[in-house]
Protein backbone atom coordinates (compact mmCIF):
# COMPACT_ATOMS: atom_id res chain seq x y z
CA UNK A 1 0.00 0.00 0.00
CA UNK A 2 1.15 3.32 -0.74
CA UNK A 3 0.83 6.28 1.97
CA UNK A 4 -2.37 7.55 0.66
CA UNK A 5 -3.80 4.07 1.08
CA UNK A 6 -3.98 3.41 -3.38
CA UNK A 7 -2.90 0.25 -4.50
CA UNK A 8 0.29 -0.37 -5.87
CA UNK A 9 0.23 -0.16 -9.37
CA UNK A 10 1.58 -3.70 -10.04
CA UNK A 11 4.09 -4.76 -12.90
CA UNK A 12 3.90 -6.96 -14.90
CA UNK A 13 6.95 -8.50 -13.96
CA UNK A 14 5.91 -8.81 -10.51
CA UNK A 15 2.56 -9.82 -11.69
CA UNK A 16 4.33 -12.57 -13.65
CA UNK A 17 5.98 -13.43 -10.42
CA UNK A 18 3.15 -13.44 -8.19
CA UNK A 19 1.39 -15.52 -10.56
CA UNK A 20 4.62 -18.28 -11.05
CA UNK A 21 4.31 -18.41 -7.19
CA UNK A 22 0.42 -19.45 -7.65
CA UNK A 23 1.37 -22.08 -10.03
CA UNK A 24 4.18 -23.51 -7.74
CA UNK A 25 1.81 -23.71 -4.85
CA UNK A 26 -0.66 -25.64 -6.93
CA UNK A 27 1.92 -28.35 -7.97
CA UNK A 28 3.00 -28.65 -4.76
CA UNK A 29 -0.71 -29.27 -3.97
CA UNK A 30 -1.05 -26.00 -2.24
CA UNK A 31 -4.58 -24.79 -3.66
CA UNK A 32 -5.18 -23.93 -6.88
CA UNK A 33 -3.59 -21.01 -9.95
CA UNK A 34 -6.69 -19.07 -9.40
CA UNK A 35 -6.12 -16.83 -12.00
CA UNK A 36 -9.67 -15.52 -12.47
CA UNK A 37 -9.36 -14.28 -9.21
CA UNK A 38 -5.91 -12.69 -9.62
CA UNK A 39 -7.68 -10.65 -12.33
CA UNK A 40 -10.39 -10.04 -10.17
CA UNK A 41 -8.55 -8.98 -7.06
CA UNK A 42 -6.08 -6.20 -8.60
CA UNK A 43 -6.24 -2.70 -9.77
CA UNK A 44 -4.21 -3.41 -12.47
CA UNK A 45 -5.79 -6.53 -14.02
CA UNK A 46 -4.27 -5.82 -17.86
CA UNK A 47 -1.21 -6.42 -15.85
CA UNK A 48 -2.42 -9.65 -14.89
CA UNK A 49 -3.74 -10.95 -17.87
CA UNK A 50 -0.43 -9.64 -19.71
CA UNK A 51 1.14 -11.74 -17.02
CA UNK A 52 -0.55 -14.96 -17.71
CA UNK A 53 0.90 -14.21 -21.48
CA UNK A 54 4.73 -14.53 -19.99
CA UNK A 55 3.55 -17.84 -17.88
CA UNK A 56 2.25 -18.81 -20.80
CA UNK A 57 1.32 -22.89 -20.96
CA UNK A 58 3.10 -23.38 -17.54
CA UNK A 59 -0.34 -21.93 -16.36
CA UNK A 60 -1.59 -25.30 -16.84
CA UNK A 61 0.79 -27.57 -15.07
CA UNK A 62 -1.37 -28.58 -12.61
CA UNK A 63 -3.59 -30.20 -15.17
CA UNK A 64 -1.48 -31.25 -17.10
CA UNK A 65 1.17 -32.60 -14.27
CA UNK A 66 -1.60 -33.63 -11.87
CA UNK A 67 -4.16 -34.25 -14.01
CA UNK A 68 -6.25 -31.31 -12.22
CA UNK A 69 -9.43 -29.89 -13.26
CA UNK A 70 -9.31 -26.23 -14.91
CA UNK A 71 -11.27 -23.60 -13.66
CA UNK A 72 -13.76 -22.21 -16.63
CA UNK A 73 -13.11 -18.92 -14.78
CA UNK A 74 -9.28 -19.69 -15.45
CA UNK A 75 -9.75 -20.90 -18.77
CA UNK A 76 -11.73 -17.42 -19.69
CA UNK A 77 -8.93 -15.42 -18.31
CA UNK A 78 -6.55 -16.70 -20.70
CA UNK A 79 -9.37 -16.34 -23.27
CA UNK A 80 -9.66 -12.53 -22.20
CA UNK A 81 -5.21 -12.25 -22.27
CA UNK A 82 -5.48 -13.05 -25.81
CA UNK A 83 -8.47 -10.77 -26.46
CA UNK A 84 -6.21 -7.86 -24.74
CA UNK A 85 -2.76 -8.74 -26.05
CA UNK A 86 -3.61 -10.98 -29.58
CA UNK A 87 -1.23 -13.41 -30.41
CA UNK A 88 1.49 -13.37 -32.98
CA UNK A 89 0.46 -15.35 -35.55
CA UNK A 90 3.17 -14.29 -38.50
CA UNK A 91 6.62 -13.44 -36.68
CA UNK A 92 8.53 -11.12 -38.37
CA UNK A 93 11.64 -10.77 -35.94
CA UNK A 94 13.55 -12.88 -33.39
CA UNK A 95 11.33 -11.82 -30.24
CA UNK A 96 8.01 -12.32 -32.14
CA UNK A 97 8.78 -15.61 -33.50
CA UNK A 98 9.77 -16.55 -29.46
CA UNK A 99 6.26 -15.20 -28.97
CA UNK A 100 4.11 -16.75 -31.14
CA UNK A 101 5.61 -19.81 -30.22
CA UNK A 102 4.67 -19.49 -26.36
CA UNK A 103 1.57 -17.89 -27.60
CA UNK A 104 0.49 -21.20 -29.82
CA UNK A 105 1.07 -23.51 -26.67
CA UNK A 106 -0.95 -21.71 -24.28
CA UNK A 107 -3.84 -21.60 -26.85
CA UNK A 108 -2.98 -25.01 -27.62
CA UNK A 109 -3.34 -26.75 -23.75
CA UNK A 110 -6.15 -24.37 -23.53
CA UNK A 111 -8.10 -25.58 -26.04
CA UNK A 112 -7.85 -29.39 -25.58
CA UNK A 113 -8.33 -28.97 -21.86
CA UNK A 114 -11.64 -27.12 -22.84
CA UNK A 115 -12.56 -28.98 -25.77
CA UNK A 116 -12.17 -26.14 -28.76
CA UNK A 117 -10.71 -26.15 -31.91
CA UNK A 118 -7.06 -26.15 -31.71
CA UNK A 119 -5.00 -22.87 -32.79
CA UNK A 120 -3.21 -22.35 -35.90
CA UNK A 121 0.70 -23.62 -35.74
CA UNK A 122 2.78 -20.52 -36.63
CA UNK A 123 4.16 -19.45 -39.74
CA UNK A 124 7.71 -20.10 -38.51
CA UNK A 125 9.33 -23.01 -40.52
CA UNK A 126 12.39 -23.22 -38.28
CA UNK A 127 10.80 -22.39 -34.59
CA UNK A 128 15.05 -23.42 -33.65
CA UNK A 129 18.01 -22.61 -35.97
CA UNK A 130 20.61 -25.37 -36.39
CA UNK A 131 22.08 -26.44 -33.14
CA UNK A 132 25.86 -26.53 -34.62
CA UNK A 133 25.83 -23.14 -33.46
CA UNK A 134 24.89 -24.57 -29.95
CA UNK A 135 25.10 -21.29 -27.82
CA UNK A 136 22.38 -19.31 -29.66
CA UNK A 137 20.34 -22.47 -30.16
CA UNK A 138 20.22 -22.96 -26.41
CA UNK A 139 19.31 -19.30 -25.70
CA UNK A 140 16.51 -19.65 -28.24
CA UNK A 141 15.71 -23.06 -26.65
CA UNK A 142 15.49 -21.51 -23.16
CA UNK A 143 13.17 -18.58 -24.58
CA UNK A 144 11.15 -21.67 -25.76
CA UNK A 145 11.44 -23.49 -22.49
CA UNK A 146 7.03 -23.06 -21.57
CA UNK A 147 6.54 -25.59 -24.42
CA UNK A 148 8.95 -28.08 -22.40
CA UNK A 149 5.51 -29.85 -21.27
CA UNK A 150 4.09 -32.97 -21.79
CA UNK A 151 0.88 -32.15 -24.46
CA UNK A 152 2.30 -29.10 -25.96
CA UNK A 153 4.28 -31.58 -28.80
CA UNK A 154 4.92 -29.20 -32.50
CA UNK A 155 7.36 -28.62 -33.98
CA UNK A 156 9.49 -26.93 -31.46
CA UNK A 157 9.47 -29.88 -29.34
CA UNK A 158 10.88 -31.97 -32.31
CA UNK A 159 13.21 -29.31 -33.28
CA UNK A 160 14.73 -29.85 -29.55
CA UNK A 161 14.42 -33.71 -29.47
CA UNK A 162 17.14 -33.30 -32.76
CA UNK A 163 19.40 -31.24 -30.05
CA UNK A 164 19.81 -33.24 -27.31
CA UNK A 165 23.92 -32.24 -27.47
CA UNK A 166 22.92 -28.68 -27.93
CA UNK A 167 21.06 -28.77 -25.50
CA UNK A 168 22.93 -30.20 -22.76
CA UNK A 169 26.10 -27.92 -23.56
CA UNK A 170 23.67 -24.96 -22.91
CA UNK A 171 23.08 -26.02 -19.53
CA UNK A 172 26.32 -26.47 -19.14
CA UNK A 173 26.92 -22.85 -20.67
CA UNK A 174 24.50 -21.54 -18.39
CA UNK A 175 25.54 -23.01 -15.22
CA UNK A 176 29.08 -21.91 -15.67
CA UNK A 177 27.61 -18.07 -16.21
CA UNK A 178 25.97 -18.50 -12.84
CA UNK A 179 23.10 -17.87 -15.00
CA UNK A 180 20.48 -20.31 -13.07
CA UNK A 181 17.42 -19.10 -14.77
CA UNK A 182 18.35 -20.11 -18.23
CA UNK A 183 19.68 -23.45 -16.52
CA UNK A 184 16.56 -24.32 -15.63
CA UNK A 185 14.63 -23.59 -18.22
CA UNK A 186 17.13 -25.63 -20.16
CA UNK A 187 16.61 -28.36 -17.51
CA UNK A 188 13.65 -28.50 -18.39
CA UNK A 189 14.03 -29.43 -21.73
CA UNK A 190 16.42 -31.94 -20.95
CA UNK A 191 13.66 -33.51 -18.05
CA UNK A 192 11.16 -33.14 -20.93
CA UNK A 193 13.24 -35.61 -23.20
CA UNK A 194 14.79 -38.00 -20.82
CA UNK A 195 10.65 -38.99 -20.39
CA UNK A 196 10.51 -39.58 -24.20
CA UNK A 197 13.93 -41.62 -24.15
CA UNK A 198 16.04 -39.36 -25.57
CA UNK A 199 18.96 -38.62 -23.06
CA UNK A 200 20.88 -35.84 -22.30
CA UNK A 201 24.31 -36.48 -21.27
CA UNK A 202 23.90 -35.45 -18.29
CA UNK A 203 23.03 -36.57 -14.49
CA UNK A 204 19.73 -34.61 -14.30
CA UNK A 205 18.76 -34.98 -10.88
CA UNK A 206 22.09 -33.58 -9.85
CA UNK A 207 21.75 -31.19 -12.61
CA UNK A 208 18.16 -29.65 -10.95
CA UNK A 209 19.46 -30.42 -7.40
CA UNK A 210 22.26 -27.78 -8.16
CA UNK A 211 19.83 -25.72 -10.08
CA UNK A 212 17.78 -25.81 -6.54
CA UNK A 213 20.80 -24.96 -4.03
CA UNK A 214 22.62 -22.10 -6.01
CA UNK A 215 19.74 -20.74 -8.20
CA UNK A 216 17.83 -18.44 -5.66
CA UNK A 217 14.28 -18.26 -4.51
CA UNK A 218 13.07 -16.67 -8.01
CA UNK A 219 8.96 -18.12 -8.02
CA UNK A 220 9.50 -18.70 -11.74
CA UNK A 221 12.83 -20.31 -12.14
CA UNK A 222 11.40 -22.48 -8.85
CA UNK A 223 8.45 -23.19 -10.94
CA UNK A 224 10.98 -24.46 -13.95
CA UNK A 225 12.49 -26.43 -11.67
CA UNK A 226 9.21 -27.75 -9.76
CA UNK A 227 8.11 -28.78 -13.67
CA UNK A 228 11.13 -30.34 -14.78
CA UNK A 229 10.83 -32.87 -11.51
CA UNK A 230 7.78 -33.65 -12.18
CA UNK A 231 8.67 -34.26 -15.69
CA UNK A 232 11.32 -36.34 -14.60
CA UNK A 233 9.49 -38.47 -11.85
CA UNK A 234 11.33 -40.90 -9.66
CA UNK A 235 14.83 -40.51 -11.76
CA UNK A 236 14.37 -36.63 -9.94
CA UNK A 237 15.15 -38.10 -6.64
CA UNK B 1 36.68 -26.29 -42.51
CA UNK B 2 39.41 -28.15 -42.00
CA UNK B 3 41.86 -26.54 -44.15
CA UNK B 4 40.61 -22.86 -42.64
CA UNK B 5 41.50 -24.14 -39.40
CA UNK B 6 44.88 -25.04 -40.72
CA UNK B 7 45.68 -21.75 -42.01
CA UNK B 8 44.72 -20.13 -38.67
CA UNK B 9 46.66 -22.51 -37.00
CA UNK B 10 50.06 -22.55 -38.69
CA UNK B 11 49.38 -18.66 -38.89
CA UNK B 12 48.74 -18.17 -35.11
CA UNK B 13 51.74 -20.40 -33.73
CA UNK B 14 54.28 -19.26 -36.82
CA UNK B 15 53.56 -15.74 -35.61
CA UNK B 16 53.70 -16.79 -32.09
CA UNK B 17 57.11 -18.84 -32.05
CA UNK B 18 58.22 -15.24 -34.25
CA UNK B 19 57.66 -13.17 -31.00
CA UNK B 20 59.10 -15.94 -28.15
CA UNK B 21 62.38 -15.99 -30.46
CA UNK B 22 62.29 -12.05 -30.84
CA UNK B 23 61.75 -11.82 -27.51
CA UNK B 24 64.18 -14.77 -26.22
CA UNK B 25 67.07 -13.04 -24.48
CA UNK B 26 64.74 -11.58 -22.13
CA UNK B 27 63.90 -14.95 -20.31
CA UNK B 28 67.63 -15.45 -19.58
CA UNK B 29 68.67 -16.16 -16.01
CA UNK B 30 69.59 -12.75 -15.15
CA UNK B 31 72.89 -13.91 -13.17
CA UNK B 32 74.62 -17.24 -12.94
CA UNK B 33 71.67 -19.49 -11.47
CA UNK B 34 72.47 -22.16 -8.41
CA UNK B 35 70.99 -25.23 -8.34
CA UNK B 36 68.40 -23.86 -5.36
CA UNK B 37 66.76 -21.09 -7.71
CA UNK B 38 64.97 -20.07 -5.36
CA UNK B 39 62.67 -18.22 -8.08
CA UNK B 40 62.33 -21.25 -9.99
CA UNK B 41 59.04 -19.96 -11.52
CA UNK B 42 60.78 -16.65 -12.61
CA UNK B 43 63.26 -17.88 -15.36
CA UNK B 44 63.55 -21.55 -15.03
CA UNK B 45 59.68 -22.74 -15.80
CA UNK B 46 59.55 -20.62 -18.60
CA UNK B 47 62.65 -21.66 -20.31
CA UNK B 48 61.30 -25.12 -19.97
CA UNK B 49 57.84 -24.10 -21.45
CA UNK B 50 59.81 -22.73 -24.43
CA UNK B 51 61.50 -25.90 -24.76
CA UNK B 52 58.73 -27.61 -24.90
CA UNK B 53 56.77 -25.61 -27.39
CA UNK B 54 60.48 -25.99 -29.61
CA UNK B 55 60.24 -29.73 -28.82
CA UNK B 56 57.02 -29.75 -30.27
CA UNK B 57 57.39 -27.97 -33.50
CA UNK B 58 60.82 -30.65 -34.03
CA UNK B 59 59.06 -33.32 -33.27
CA UNK B 60 55.76 -32.19 -35.40
CA UNK B 61 57.97 -31.45 -38.50
CA UNK B 62 55.12 -29.07 -40.18
CA UNK B 63 57.00 -25.91 -39.64
CA UNK B 64 58.89 -24.56 -42.76
CA UNK B 65 62.54 -24.72 -43.17
CA UNK B 66 62.98 -21.20 -41.33
CA UNK B 67 60.72 -21.80 -38.19
CA UNK B 68 62.84 -25.33 -37.57
CA UNK B 69 65.77 -22.81 -37.38
CA UNK B 70 64.07 -20.93 -35.42
CA UNK B 71 62.80 -23.49 -32.92
CA UNK B 72 66.08 -25.55 -33.35
CA UNK B 73 67.60 -21.95 -31.95
CA UNK B 74 65.80 -21.67 -29.03
CA UNK B 75 66.28 -25.22 -27.58
CA UNK B 76 69.83 -24.62 -28.32
CA UNK B 77 70.03 -21.09 -26.12
CA UNK B 78 67.45 -22.67 -23.31
CA UNK B 79 69.70 -25.43 -23.07
CA UNK B 80 72.19 -23.63 -22.61
CA UNK B 81 70.81 -21.78 -19.93
CA UNK B 82 70.61 -24.92 -18.28
CA UNK B 83 74.53 -25.39 -18.43
CA UNK B 84 74.17 -27.95 -21.10
CA UNK B 85 71.74 -29.94 -18.38
CA UNK B 86 74.26 -29.32 -15.70
CA UNK B 87 72.01 -27.26 -13.85
CA UNK B 88 69.22 -29.91 -14.07
CA UNK B 89 71.89 -32.21 -12.76
CA UNK B 90 72.96 -30.09 -9.93
CA UNK B 91 69.67 -29.41 -8.97
CA UNK B 92 68.06 -33.43 -9.00
CA UNK B 93 71.27 -34.31 -6.84
CA UNK B 94 70.55 -31.86 -4.33
CA UNK B 95 66.72 -32.55 -4.34
CA UNK B 96 66.56 -36.01 -4.96
CA UNK B 97 62.42 -35.96 -4.66
CA UNK B 98 61.53 -33.01 -6.66
CA UNK B 99 60.50 -34.05 -10.41
CA UNK B 100 61.09 -30.03 -12.01
CA UNK B 101 64.33 -31.23 -13.47
CA UNK B 102 62.87 -34.71 -14.83
CA UNK B 103 60.34 -33.08 -16.00
CA UNK B 104 62.31 -29.68 -17.70
CA UNK B 105 64.77 -32.15 -19.11
CA UNK B 106 62.28 -34.30 -21.28
CA UNK B 107 61.63 -31.41 -23.22
CA UNK B 108 65.11 -31.41 -24.22
CA UNK B 109 66.02 -35.21 -24.29
CA UNK B 110 62.56 -35.30 -26.38
CA UNK B 111 64.80 -33.26 -29.26
CA UNK B 112 67.79 -35.12 -28.59
CA UNK B 113 69.93 -33.93 -25.97
CA UNK B 114 71.29 -35.80 -23.30
CA UNK B 115 73.18 -35.82 -20.30
CA UNK B 116 74.79 -38.87 -19.13
CA UNK B 117 74.96 -37.95 -15.32
CA UNK B 118 71.40 -37.11 -14.84
CA UNK B 119 70.41 -40.03 -17.35
CA UNK B 120 71.66 -41.80 -14.30
CA UNK B 121 70.75 -40.11 -11.83
CA UNK B 122 66.82 -40.10 -12.88
CA UNK B 123 67.31 -43.70 -13.76
CA UNK B 124 67.90 -44.43 -10.17
CA UNK B 125 65.37 -42.10 -8.69
CA UNK B 126 62.80 -44.13 -11.09
CA UNK B 127 63.77 -47.25 -9.37
CA UNK B 128 63.57 -45.21 -6.17
CA UNK B 129 60.03 -44.30 -7.04
CA UNK B 130 59.00 -41.46 -4.99
CA UNK B 131 58.88 -37.87 -5.33
CA UNK B 132 57.25 -35.24 -3.47
CA UNK B 133 53.04 -35.12 -2.51
CA UNK B 134 51.59 -34.06 -5.45
CA UNK B 135 48.09 -33.93 -6.94
CA UNK B 136 47.15 -36.36 -9.57
CA UNK B 137 47.77 -34.80 -12.81
CA UNK B 138 51.23 -33.80 -11.80
CA UNK B 139 51.84 -37.42 -11.21
CA UNK B 140 50.95 -38.00 -15.16
CA UNK B 141 53.62 -35.52 -15.80
CA UNK B 142 56.51 -37.08 -13.85
CA UNK B 143 55.55 -40.13 -15.59
CA UNK B 144 55.38 -39.16 -19.07
CA UNK B 145 58.55 -37.27 -18.40
CA UNK B 146 59.83 -40.46 -17.45
CA UNK B 147 58.28 -42.07 -20.54
CA UNK B 148 59.74 -39.36 -22.76
CA UNK B 149 63.43 -39.65 -21.18
CA UNK B 150 63.47 -43.40 -21.13
CA UNK B 151 63.96 -44.34 -17.22
CA UNK B 152 61.97 -46.83 -14.99
CA UNK B 153 59.17 -49.18 -16.02
CA UNK B 154 56.10 -47.85 -17.93
CA UNK B 155 53.40 -46.56 -15.50
CA UNK B 156 50.15 -47.63 -15.07
CA UNK B 157 48.69 -44.96 -17.17
CA UNK B 158 44.47 -46.21 -16.41
CA UNK B 159 45.07 -45.81 -12.94
CA UNK B 160 46.89 -42.19 -12.41
CA UNK B 161 43.87 -40.92 -15.25
CA UNK B 162 41.10 -42.11 -12.80
CA UNK B 163 42.75 -40.64 -10.04
CA UNK B 164 42.47 -37.39 -11.29
CA UNK B 165 39.70 -35.12 -11.84
CA UNK B 166 39.35 -36.02 -14.98
CA UNK B 167 39.50 -39.06 -15.39
CA UNK B 168 36.43 -39.03 -13.12
CA UNK B 169 34.38 -37.61 -15.54
CA UNK B 170 32.39 -35.62 -13.44
CA UNK B 171 29.52 -33.27 -14.45
CA UNK B 172 30.81 -30.91 -16.93
CA UNK B 173 29.54 -28.24 -14.78
CA UNK B 174 31.45 -28.75 -12.00
CA UNK B 175 34.59 -27.50 -13.30
CA UNK B 176 36.07 -24.25 -12.52
CA UNK B 177 39.47 -22.70 -13.78
CA UNK B 178 42.19 -24.09 -11.85
CA UNK B 179 40.59 -27.52 -12.38
CA UNK B 180 40.23 -26.67 -16.23
CA UNK B 181 43.94 -26.24 -16.39
CA UNK B 182 43.89 -29.68 -14.66
CA UNK B 183 42.06 -30.98 -17.28
CA UNK B 184 44.25 -30.24 -19.90
CA UNK B 185 47.28 -31.14 -18.41
CA UNK B 186 46.30 -34.76 -17.48
CA UNK B 187 44.91 -34.66 -21.52
CA UNK B 188 48.67 -33.31 -22.66
CA UNK B 189 50.66 -36.09 -20.15
CA UNK B 190 48.38 -39.02 -21.09
CA UNK B 191 48.79 -38.43 -24.51
CA UNK B 192 52.17 -37.12 -24.11
CA UNK B 193 51.31 -33.91 -26.26
CA UNK B 194 49.20 -35.50 -28.59
CA UNK B 195 51.81 -37.86 -29.94
CA UNK B 196 49.72 -40.83 -28.37
CA UNK B 197 45.80 -40.00 -28.89
CA UNK B 198 44.79 -43.49 -29.00
CA UNK B 199 45.52 -43.74 -25.15
CA UNK B 200 42.73 -41.84 -23.92
CA UNK B 201 39.89 -44.21 -23.16
CA UNK B 202 37.09 -43.85 -25.17
CA UNK B 203 34.99 -42.33 -22.33
CA UNK B 204 37.29 -39.84 -21.61
CA UNK B 205 37.85 -38.96 -25.12
CA UNK B 206 33.94 -39.03 -25.64
CA UNK B 207 33.63 -36.79 -22.92
CA UNK B 208 35.74 -34.05 -23.92
CA UNK B 209 34.46 -34.38 -27.23
CA UNK B 210 31.45 -33.11 -25.61
CA UNK B 211 32.43 -30.75 -23.18
CA UNK B 212 35.80 -28.74 -24.56
CA UNK B 213 33.37 -26.72 -26.96
CA UNK B 214 31.52 -25.22 -23.57
CA UNK B 215 34.86 -24.86 -21.51
CA UNK B 216 36.18 -22.80 -24.71
CA UNK B 217 33.16 -20.77 -25.64
CA UNK B 218 33.02 -20.11 -21.47
CA UNK B 219 36.25 -19.03 -20.82
CA UNK B 220 36.52 -17.10 -24.67
CA UNK B 221 33.47 -15.02 -23.23
CA UNK B 222 35.59 -13.96 -20.13
CA UNK B 223 38.97 -13.72 -22.31
CA UNK B 224 41.05 -16.07 -20.85
CA UNK B 225 43.12 -16.66 -23.83
CA UNK B 226 45.91 -18.64 -22.21
CA UNK B 227 43.51 -21.37 -21.17
CA UNK B 228 41.29 -21.19 -24.35
CA UNK B 229 44.55 -22.18 -26.36
CA UNK B 230 45.25 -24.83 -23.75
CA UNK B 231 41.74 -26.24 -23.80
CA UNK B 232 42.36 -25.97 -28.00
CA UNK B 233 45.32 -28.28 -27.71
CA UNK B 234 43.50 -30.75 -25.59
CA UNK B 235 40.99 -30.63 -28.60
CA UNK B 236 44.14 -31.80 -30.74
CA UNK B 237 44.67 -34.69 -28.01
CA UNK B 238 41.68 -36.50 -29.03
CA UNK B 239 41.42 -39.82 -31.01
CA UNK B 240 39.63 -37.92 -33.41
CA UNK B 241 40.72 -34.02 -32.87
CA UNK B 242 38.28 -31.27 -32.29
CA UNK B 243 38.48 -28.39 -34.04
CA UNK B 244 36.36 -25.45 -35.00
CA UNK B 245 37.26 -22.76 -37.03
CA UNK B 246 35.14 -20.27 -34.89
CA UNK B 247 37.29 -21.18 -31.81
CA UNK B 248 40.19 -20.41 -33.79
CA UNK B 249 39.24 -17.14 -35.23
CA UNK B 250 38.34 -15.96 -31.85
CA UNK B 251 41.91 -16.54 -30.63
CA UNK B 252 43.67 -15.40 -33.57
CA UNK B 253 41.58 -12.22 -33.59
CA UNK B 254 43.26 -11.36 -29.96
CA UNK B 255 47.07 -11.95 -31.63
CA UNK B 256 48.69 -8.91 -31.67
CA UNK B 257 50.23 -7.48 -34.93
CA UNK B 258 53.76 -8.41 -33.50
CA UNK B 259 52.69 -12.12 -32.63
CA UNK B 260 52.19 -11.58 -29.56
CA UNK B 261 49.06 -13.77 -27.80
CA UNK B 262 47.63 -12.06 -25.39
CA UNK B 263 47.37 -14.33 -21.64
CA UNK B 264 43.67 -13.01 -20.79
CA UNK B 265 41.25 -9.66 -21.72
CA UNK B 266 43.78 -7.13 -19.30
CA UNK B 267 45.17 -4.62 -21.33
CA UNK B 268 48.70 -5.44 -22.42
CA UNK B 269 51.85 -3.29 -20.62
CA UNK B 270 53.96 -1.47 -22.94
CA UNK B 271 56.76 -2.06 -21.30
CA UNK B 272 59.01 -4.73 -23.20
CA UNK B 273 60.50 -6.95 -20.46
CA UNK B 274 56.77 -7.13 -18.81
CA UNK B 275 54.81 -7.79 -21.66
CA UNK B 276 57.24 -10.60 -22.23
CA UNK B 277 56.90 -11.95 -18.57
CA UNK B 278 52.99 -11.59 -18.72
CA UNK B 279 52.66 -13.44 -21.98
CA UNK B 280 55.33 -15.49 -22.92
CA UNK B 281 53.29 -18.65 -21.45
CA UNK B 282 50.57 -18.10 -24.06
CA UNK B 283 53.12 -17.58 -26.70
CA UNK B 284 53.91 -21.36 -25.72
CA UNK B 285 50.41 -22.35 -26.08
CA UNK B 286 49.73 -20.44 -29.15
CA UNK B 287 52.75 -22.22 -30.95
CA UNK B 288 52.34 -26.36 -29.59
CA UNK B 289 48.05 -25.59 -30.64
CA UNK B 290 48.89 -24.26 -33.71
CA UNK B 291 51.96 -27.16 -34.46
CA UNK B 292 49.50 -29.96 -33.19
CA UNK B 293 46.59 -28.67 -35.56
CA UNK B 294 48.63 -28.30 -38.50
CA UNK B 295 50.17 -31.86 -37.32
CA UNK B 296 47.09 -33.79 -36.69
CA UNK B 297 44.62 -31.95 -39.13
CA UNK B 298 47.30 -32.16 -42.12
CA UNK B 299 47.76 -36.23 -41.40
CA UNK B 300 43.47 -36.67 -42.01
CA UNK B 301 43.64 -34.56 -45.10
Amino acid sequence: MQSDGSLVRTSLADAATALARHVLDALDGVGEVGLADCVDSRSDATAVLGAARLIGADLFAPQVLLGRALDPRDAESVIDSFAVFPPVIEPVTPEQRVRAWRDWATARLLARLVGTAEPAVPVDNTPLDAHDDWPRWSVRAAQLSSLALPGVGGPVVEAVRCGRQALARGVTRALLRRDHVTAARLARWAALLAGTGVEVPLDLALLLEHIRLHGGAGPRMLLDLAIARHVLGPRAA
Amino acid sequence: MTAQVVRTAHELSSRALDWLFAHHELGAFPSDPTADLPDADKVYKPLGEVALAASMVLREGVAGRTRLAVARELLEFAWRQMYEGNLLYERQLRHSLITDPLETYAHFSRSGYRHEALDELLTHNAAVNTTTEMVPNRRMAVANARRVVGVGPDADWSALLRATWLGGTPPPWAIDWMTAYHATHTVFHHTDWGARPELLPADVAEYLATWLPVWIEVWAEVRQWDLVGELLIVGLCLPEPHCDPREWERLATEQHADGLVPRDGDPVPEDRARRFDDNQHTAVVAVIAGTLAVSRLLDRA
